[in-house]
């Protein structure tokens, strides 16, 4: 499939979530995978902004403890800090050449074997709530066609957030952010259950609760809750098939 | 770590700064929800380990009134939100009298209520309660009022896992402003440790922050030892194991 295509299929895809009733992470994870496949990258993420404006990260294309860690650095410091704060995109980062601009940062992306790193704004009438933030193994640059695919999206990830009914009450911005926001941490107690009980990694973990998610037709939130309150044993989720879906 | 922090935050953490210094004595957590939202009253209610419902600190008559209220009758806007973990809000008790919360409500309004607002204390999935918040003249919350009183549940709910954990005299607001709480590993290890241990991920929570101050640990790095197995809790006898040569 052509890179054009690729792109038409995905906004596709996402459109048809976003009329239906959704799960904010599950359609945020599906954004940054097919950004993985569409953009010219290796991985790819979505940084939230939380009430007191630090960042938390809601969705990755790997649920590595890793990649977590390159997000979890950018609550303080790296591009998603600087391009939420100026609500300017940074494309085609060297990461070797950021050693001092993000000394935490840079070189942990660089171990991971990252070369180069690219951050877009989540923007909303003015303002940013959030980054999505692309990882480059090889020194290539994105070019102009990247670019304006990868800002697609991340205007389709705003979308999602703001689009998302939580509640019936809760139509105001700061509540889909907070509900983004805690629907992640959910998802993350969930997946330290998973791991223990299972004895697998947070990877595995994850794709656990998206695959039963997908399996009965429960938001991905709605598993991950059962799972933390008891009501659903990690051993009772349906089993991952071989590859990612 | 340098964290990114602006003016909002830092006022709720300078209100209850000032109200520590004041001498007024108490929990700053109520007095600052009803400044903070120029509100009439405010109060926290916590769930217990079975079902039930108990204050833990009001500010001003109204509030108290209303939390032995709701405390009595295991309803009320503080009940809903701790159960639903939902936002539960009355924006005019005299518009809803037979629809909801049918017995709460005529006792509200006799002990001057008009408007009630629930938000859940919550932790991902783990809840700890609710923070209430009423005024004696009708209307809704605006949005900023909304935002602020969301925020401040957050807060409320740092700082309830923080006293339940046993924090040490006066570092509360030090640990509030060091925000170790919002590290993804911190809720994995919390999650594996509900497991390990056979306990709720509510009390593998408190465990695992117990654990980082009687260690003198920071949160984040015993969660990361958690996550990567170099420290555990005994199935049998719930005690924590360090394992050999993985030191960090």
């Amino acid at each position: 499939m052509s890179r054009e295509s690729l792109l038409i299929t995905t906004l596709v895809e996402l459109a048809d979530n976003l009329v239906d009733d959704y799960d904010v992470i599950d359609v945020l994870t599906v954004l940054v995978d097919r950004c993985v496949q569409t953009v010219a990258v290796d991985a790819a993420g979505v940084m939230l902004a939380r009430p007191e404006e630090s960042l938390q990260f809601v969705a990755s294309s790997s649920e590595s403890m890793r990649m977590l860690e390159l997000f979890q650095i950018q609550a303080a410091e790296g591009p998603c800090v600087d391009c939420f704060r100026s609500g300017e995109p940074i494309i085609n980062q060297a990461l070797d050449e950021g050693v001092e601009r993000w000394p935490q940062f840079s070189p942990r992306a660089m171990a991971q074997g990252f070369r180069a790193v690219h951050c877009l704004p989540m923007r909303l009438r003015g303002s940013t709530i959030g980054a999505l933030n692309l990882f480059r193994k090889n020194h290539g640059t994105l070019d102009a066609d990247d670019v304006v695919a990868a800002q697609g999206l991340a205007d389709v990830a705003t979308i999602a957030i703001l689009q998302h009914q939580s509640t019936l009450n809760a139509s105001t911005l700061n509540s889909q952010l907070s509900h983004a926001l805690n629907s992640r941490i959910i998802i993350e107690q969930a997946k330290g259950m998973i791991r223990q009980a299972l004895e697998c990694d947070m990877h595995e973990a994850f794709e656990r609760l998206r695959w039963h998610s997908r399996n009965h037709n429960v938001r991905l939130t709605t598993v991950a809750t059962r799972v933390v309150e008891g009501i659903l044993a990690p051993t009772d989720l349906d089993p991952t098939p071989p590859t990612r879906a | 770590m340098r964290r990114v922090v602006t003016s909002r935050l830092v006022t709720i953490y300078t209100m209850m700064e000032n109200h520590d210094r004041s001498g007024v004595g108490g929990p700053s957590l109520c007095p600052v929800a009803a400044a903070l939202t120029g509100l009439d009253g405010a109060g926290v209610a916590l769930t217990t380990s079975g079902h039930g419902v108990t204050s833990l600190c009001t500010s001003g008559g109204l509030a108290f009134h209303l939390m032995e209220l709701e405390m009595t009758l295991s309803d009320g806007p503080g009940v809903e939100a701790a159960r639903t973990g939902e936002v539960s809000s009355e924006a005019d008790l005299l518009a809803s009298a037979t629809s909801r919360w049918p017995l709460y409500v005529p006792e509200a309004l006799a002990l001057g209520a008009r408007a009630v607002f629930g938000f859940p204390v919550h932790i991902g999935a783990v809840r700890f309660g609710a923070l209430t918040l009423c005024r004696r003249g009708p209307g809704d919350l605006s949005a900023e009022q909304r935002a602020d009183a969301g925020l401040m549940a957050t807060v409320v709910a740092r700082a309830v896992l923080a006293m339940q954990a046993g924090s040490p005299d006066g570092s509360l607001l030090e640990e509030l402003r060091g925000g170790a709480e919002l590290d993804f590993r911190v809720h994995q290890a919390a999650g594996m440790l509900a497991v390990q241990g056979t306990t709720s991920v509510r009390d593998a929570l408190v465990a695992l922050r117990a654990r980082a101050y009687a260690s003198a640990t920071e949160l984040s790095v015993l969660a990361q030892r958690v996550v990567t197995r170099q420290t555990s809790l005994d199935p049998e006898t719930r005690e924590w194991i360090d394992h050999r040569g993985d030191a960090t």
